[in-house]
Formats: C-alpha cells, structure tokens, sequence
C-alpha cells in the first residue's frame, strides 16, 4: 500500500512527512512570539480558530533565519492529542511512498539532520527525507529558556 | 419619601422584567398568528399575552411610564376581547398588535438608555383603539360567545370564559364537546395506565381543553377523579379505550341553547389572576444578574489562590518534620470541593439555548413580510445549554445565517414552484448535542445551494474545488453575492462576521454543506464555555500585549528625567510614587524583544502590580485601551510558560498574549541579564 506524503522544502532540500498526520497547510505571515518558549518556537499563530505553536523548521536544523516569502508555509500537524505547526520554506506537493521505498538514511544525513530525519527515499532522481516530527517539535526546551 | 430615589432602585429590575414579558409576548403573538393562519383559536396564546402586556402595564404604572402604559391599555382591552371571543383574532389585528409590542420595546430600551420614554406615535392609539371597536361585544366575536354546557357546578366553576366558548363553540366540524372521567388507580398505574398515559394518547384523538382534578368519592372505589374535556372526533369506544376502559367513563358535553343576554363581563383583573397552575411564570427559576455570578466566581478564585497560600504553608510544615498527614488530607478534600464548587458556579451561568433563539421567530416574521417569501422557520434544539457569554457572542452570527438563508438562499414562491418544490421554505436550527465541551448546532436551508461557479466569478478566484473552499472565499471579508445593498442582509452576506465569531472569538468550527438546488447546511461547532476577562491592552516594542485589569493596581506616566538608575540594578530603574521609590523594569527586555537600552527610552507608561506583595512597574510604550476579551489557554507544552496566561484575538486574526506581568517579571528577572558587576549601559547590549 503506498502512503501518501507531504513534501516541503527547507533550505533546498526536501523533506516528507504522512499526510495522515498533516492537518492542512496555510500560508505564513508571522508568528506571535512567547517570552521563554524554546528558541526554535516560532511563537502562535491562529489557524481556523486554533491557537497553535509552531516551530521555525529553518532554526530547528541549525540553519541560517531566512526572509519569510509568499511561499513560505505552516505545516499544520496533528501529534497524539496536539496539533503543531511546522515553518517551513515551502509545500506544494504531495508524494505517493511505497513503504519499501523508504530507506534508514545514511550516516551522512543523520548527522547532518541531528536524528531528525528517520529515513530517505529515492524518488527518481530525488532524495526526500522522511522527518521524525516529535522530535522536531521537541518538547524539550533544555536548548536555552530562550534567552537571546 | 423620596419617589425618585425609589424609581431608580427599582428601575433595573423593571427593564428586565420588562425585556422578559416583551419576549413573551412576542412569542405569544407569533403564535397567534400561527393559528389565525390556520383559521384556529389560540386562547391559551391569547390569554399569555394578554398576562404580558397586563404586567406590563402595571409595572409601567409603578414607575410611572405613561406612553407604555397607554399603549399597554389599549392592547389589553383588544386582547381581552379576543379572549371572549374564544381565543380567535381578526388576522388585521396581529399588525398594531405587533407595533404596539414594538413601541413599548423602544421605550423599554430608551429607559435603560437614561432617557425619558418618547411619547406614544400618533395614530397607534387611534388604530388600537379601532381593534377595539371591531372586536366588541355586539361585533363579530358576540355572537359565539353566549353559550353554556351541561357541567356540574363543581367542574363548570373551574373553567375560564374562554374555555367555555373554546368548547362550545370548538364542537363543529364534526367536532364534539366530551367529558372523559378517568380514576386513576394501583391496577391501572401497574398496566402503565395513569393520568399522563391518558393524557398523552386522548391527546393524539383530539384537543383536550382542561384536565381537572376531582377529589370525592368515585366509581371503582377510587377517590379521585380527572375529568378531561375535549374537542374530538373519536369514537366514545376509542375514548373509552384510551382511558383504559371502565371504571373511565365518557359523557357528550351537550350545549345547552344560549342564554340571552351575553355572559356577563369579567372583571379587570380576573383574568390576570384566575387559574393559578398556569401562572408558573417564574416558578423554580430566579433571575440572577450575570455580575453577581461572576462576582462568586472571582470569590472562588480568592480562596483557590488561599488555599494554595496554605498548601505551600504545609509543605513547609512538612520539610521541617512536622506530622501533617492528616492536615494534607484535609488539603486534598478542600481542593476537590473547590473544583466541585466552581463546577457548580459555571453551571449557575448556563442558559438553555431554546431560551438564546426565542428572539428567530421574530426575525423571520419580519423577513417574510419585507422579502415577500414564505417560509416556515423550525427550532430544535432540544434542552441543550451554554454559558451565557457564549449564547450571547453566538446569537449575533446565528441571526446572520437565517437572515442569509431567508434573504439569499430561499428562492422566490414562484421560483419554488418552477423548480417542483414546496413554496413555503424551509429555515432549520438544530443542535445535535454535545461532546466533549462542544455543543453542534446546524443552520439548514432548501433554497437553492450556492453556486460555487458564481461564487469564484465574484472573488476572481478560480472555481473552489471543495466546500471548505468556498467557504473561505464566502468568509473573505466584504464578499457578497448581491450587487446592490437591501434593507434585510445590508452589502455583504456578513459571513465574514459569523467566521470572525464562531471561530475567532468563540475557538469553534464552521463548516458547510450544499447542493445546487437543494440547499445549504451550515455546522457550527462551540465551546459550551469560555472565560472572559477585563483586560487592558498595551503595546510594547511593536506588539500588542494584554492583561487582565484586576492584576494592574495603577497606570502611570513615566517622566524618563525623573527616573533614578541605582548602579548595579540591571537595568532597573527607580520610579517615584506617592514619596515611595517603585522598581521600574522595561517590558520589551523582560519580553527578550530589542529595546536593548535598559534606559528604553519609548517607555511612556507603566503599569504597577503587586509582585509578592511588593509593588512593581513595567514600562511599556503605550496604551490601545481597555476591552473585554475571550481568553484563550495555551495548553501545549511548546508555549507553557511562566508569565503567559493565555492568547486571545483582539479582532486582527492573530493570537495577542495575555499576560500575568507578576509572574513573568519574577521568572524573567531573576535569570535575565541582571549580572551585579554588568554597568548598566553594557547591560543592555546583553539584554
């Protein structure tokens, strides 16, 4: 059974997550930033009502803060009895995923995603990257009490 | 005895009971009219409005509001007319019946504006007063009236006027007056047989115009008989059958030939005071003003935030080895009666949500008569509650949407027809119970669906492939499907208003369904309670913050030349007030937002609070005002943070942070830049 997924790009590269998980995707005009929230916390943004934190993909993986741009999207995603918002560069896309496709990603990209990254799959001449989203979202605020 | 003085304290209770009675009889005249249509009396509707207005008119007289008065007269004297008349009202009355409720609504709403009531509108009176003539005695109404019934004294003496004509003149049509003796007794209640299984299954053979109870001895042994008199065009067998057959008995109600002249007339106030099993206005329930509720609510939260005084107190006991089980199970019990007692509070403030829609029939009235269409408006929603702030914040967008459907979605009668359907529309609210602390209700038209393809050609937006889409592009704000404003739904279809309620404000869902053709559906999911809160809103470093007011104990200006920077404060600067020294600390530094020179020079305002006791000010740039708001917890763990109570959105679309500037200034300070040998310029660099 293949599974759809969601693609989105942060920083050039692609990355996946199931669209079962995936709530919807909006648009990104900024955040409401909270005071002592970890420093990969965006801040608050309301999506339907919702009042919802979403994490900045960008800092999360280490990477350089970019300008927002029009493409710039929240991934609104469910996780158990929460629902979260991923920042991310943009998505556009969605993907159909044999399981056996996905593959465990190799020593290079775990490092360099910091275990973010749970598996790769080849797709054509694309690599996509399958994301661990709780850890990404990562309730652990132990990076700093978010002091600048 | 200062009258006025007295006016004035008794004035609050009399706008309410004002409003309420207005209700009433907006209801009762609706229903009214229902059956005038139907060609039926309604005596019991009839009868309830003219207890409205009779109320009315005597507590206007006490506050001594004559325009209401007056017109509140001339409306009793038609009504009372209509009453002998057995219920039945000339269809041309139900109009300056209407407008005169609706002019003593206008003064109602003057008054509790503080101004004088406006006199009574030339030429109501006159036309009232017109009503009167027509359904005097001598008029049409007489010649139903002087009828009698074979009824003992015991039961005859029992019945109002109306319900006497309700008999006699009710048996035609092949309609008949009957008596059915029910005993009720331990064999019968055993088979299910009791007074409420009658009742029920005679309802469904007929009307039943009086249940009487009569105490004494009767048939089978029993000491108690119902006698149920109705109008019916069953059988006695089936009556009989009904009743659980004998010892029930059924006796024709023979109508004996009228007695000339007519009854006599009833005095003023009999009709206002006779039958008191159905003056239950009031009974079991109590009028409570919202204030007082959360007045108790904020009394609970005192001792919430004392008990918790103790809880710490006892721990402390504990880590000094005291023996304090005992005392901690106390603790423990006294948290859950807490939470009981508020539970308990919150349930004080829910209103049933029958009660929140009373005001739709109206509205619909009103739309018929101004768009011409006929449509039937149906309300079922069951015995579901909400807390008030809630009804009140959704009645707005529930107008909007049966306006809508009236307005654009029902077709015209002759439309209806053309397309094979029905000409009366269909309006539907309905609520569909509730879970998990959301109430669904549901606005469902049959008119002609929205057209997706129009709807895009408007907005200049492809055609949206889903529901949820064009939803959205029905949200946008000033959309609308009209060319030209009317009178009934303005420019916009308001959409954008019901969104900015139900979801925004409210945190609910809006959703919708419709088939070109067949209708639209709209589903509204709501919290079934929400916590609000007196907050002053200020900006500080380029973003909107809010807290709750009763945390603020004053607002100051800040002159900067006045301010005193102690070395080695970090940044805390002295204020003075009152010949006391205040610590001044910069919001937008607390917040980690730029304003890096501690000195901030932007301050303009501070808001000073109790931080342990102990007064604090924050400088923030400057003040928006003071508003109520709907607040909005953040429960994920992401944005838990000390000094954040909550979100809330200030009519932008965009969470604004609640804060509790006590709590973040202790949690912020003590860990923030506030090194002793940092001098305070390098400081803010760090900040």
């Amino acid at each position: 059974m293949s599974v759809l997924h969601v693609v989105f790009k942060v920083d050039g590269a692609e990355y996946v997550l199931p669209a079962a998980d995936v709530l919807q995707m909006e648009s990104f005009t900024g955040a409401t930033p909270v005071p002592g929230a970890a420093p990969h916390v965006a801040g608050l943004v309301q999506v339907r009502g919702r009042v919802i934190p979403v994490v900045d993909a960008r800092l999360r993986f280490g990477l350089p803060p970019v300008e927002r741009t029009l493409d710039s999207r929240v991934v609104v995603a469910q996780l158990g009895g929460r629902v979260v918002g991923l920042v991310v560069d943009s998505a556009r896309e969605v993907l159909k995923l044999e399981p056996q496709q996905l593959k465990p990603p190799p020593p290079l990209v775990v490092e360099g995603a910091r275990g973010f990254v749970k598996a790769v799959a080849q797709v054509g001449p694309r690599l996509v990257m399958l994301i661990d989203f709780p850890r990404v979202i990562g309730e652990e605020t132990l990076d700093g009490d978010g002091q600048r | 005895m200062s009258a006025s003085v007295d006016l004035a304290d008794f004035l609050p209770a009399y706008l309410a009971e004002a409003e309420e009675l207005l209700g009433m009889g907006h209801r009762q005249l609706l229903a009214m009219e229902a059956s005038i249509r139907r060609g039926l009396p309604h005596p019991r509707a009839v009868r309830e409005l003219f207890r409205a207005v009779h109320t009315i008119k005597g507590l206007s007289a006490m506050v001594d509001v004559e325009p209401i008065v007056d017109i509140a007269h001339w409306m009793e004297t038609c009504l009372r007319h209509a009453d002998r008349a057995g219920g039945r009202l000339p269809e041309a009355s139900v109009e300056p019946l209407m407008e005169g409720l609706r002019e003593i609504e206008q003064r109602v709403r003057q008054l509790a504006a503080g101004k004088q009531a406006a006199p009574v509108p030339p030429g109501l009176l006159s036309r009232l007063e017109a009503l009167d003539a027509e359904g005097a005695p001598g008029g049409s109404a007489a010649k139903a009236a002087p009828a009698a019934l074979a009824l003992e004294e015991a039961v005859a003496s029992r019945l109002s006027t109306a319900e006497r004509e309700q008999l006699t003149t009710g048996a035609t049509d092949g309609r008949r007056a009957v008596r059915l003796d029910f005993i009720p007794g331990a064999d019968r209640a055993a088979n299910g047989i009791t007074i409420n299984s009658v009742r029920e299954r005679v309802a469904s053979l007929g009307e039943t115009v009086k249940v009487l109870p009569l105490s004494g001895p009767a048939a089978g042994g029993g000491a108690l008989t119902f006698v149920l008199l109705l109008l019916t065009e069953a059988s006695d067998a089936a009556l009989l059958e009904a009743a659980g057959g004998p010892p029930a008995a059924v006796r024709p109600l023979a109508v004996v030939a009228p007695r000339a002249p007519a009854l006599e007339p009833l005095p003023e106030s009999a009709m206002a005071d006779e039958e008191p099993e159905e003056a239950r206005r009031g009974g079991g329930s109590l009028r409570v003003d919202v204030s007082r509720l959360d007045e108790a609510l904020e009394r609970l939260a005192a001792l919430v935030v004392n008990r918790s005084r103790l809880s710490r107190a006892v721990a402390a006991l504990t880590a000094a080895g005291a023996p304090t089980r005992e005392l901690q199970a106390i603790l423990q019990e006294n948290a859950r009666q807490l939470r009981d007692m508020r539970t308990a509070i919150l349930r004080l403030r829910m209103v049933r949500v029958g009660d929140v829609l009373e005001r739709l029939p109206l509205l619909v009235r009103g739309l018929r008569r101004s768009t011409g269409k006929s449509v039937r408006l149906e309300l079922d929603v069951g015995d579901a509650e909400l807390d008030k702030a809630v009804a009140d914040r959704l009645l707005p967008a529930l107008v909007h949407l049966v306006r809508n459907a009236v307005d654009h979605a029902l077709e015209s009668p002759e439309a209806r027809r053309a397309a094979g359907k029905p000409e009366e529309g269909v309006v539907r609210v309905a609520s569909h119970g509730r879970a998990g602390g959301l109430l669904d209700l549901t606005v469902a038209d049959d008119g002609r669906g929205v057209d997706a393809r129009a709807v895009a050609a408007r907005a200049g937006v492809p055609v949206p492939p889903t529901p949820d889409a064009l939803l959205e592009v029905l949200c946008r704000p000033g959309f609308s499907t009209r060319d030209a404003a009317n009178a009934t739904s303005g420019r916009g279809m308001g959409m954008d208003i019901v969104q900015r309620i139900i979801v925004d404000q409210l945190g609910g869902e809006l959703g919708m369904e419709t088939r070109p053709g067949a209708g639209t559906t709209f589903r509204l999911r709501v919290p079934l309670t929400i916590t609000l809160l007196d907050a002053l809103v200020f900006e500080c470093a380029g973003l909107r913050y809010a807290v709750a007011v009763g945390s603020v104990e004053e607002l100051v200006e800040v002159d900067a030349a006045r301010l005193v920077w102690p070395a080695g404060a970090g940044g805390v600067a002295l204020l003075e007030r009152r010949g006391d020294s205040v610590p001044l600390m910069g919001l937008a530094r607390l917040l980690g937002r730029g304003a890096a020179d501690g000195r901030g020079g932007s301050v303009a305002k501070a808001l000073l609070v109790r931080q342990r006791g102990e007064l604090a000010a924050f400088g923030v740039d400057r003040l928006v005002g003071q508003q109520e708001i709907v607040l909005r917890p953040l429960e994920d763990p992401l944005v838990r943070v000390p000094g954040v109570v909550g979100a809330t959105d200030l009519g932008d679309g965009r969470p604004t942070l609640v804060l509790d500037l006590a709590a973040l200034g202790l949690a912020r300070a003590g860990g923030a830049p506030h090194r002793r040998m940092a001098p305070i310029r390098e400081e803010g660099r760090l900040a």
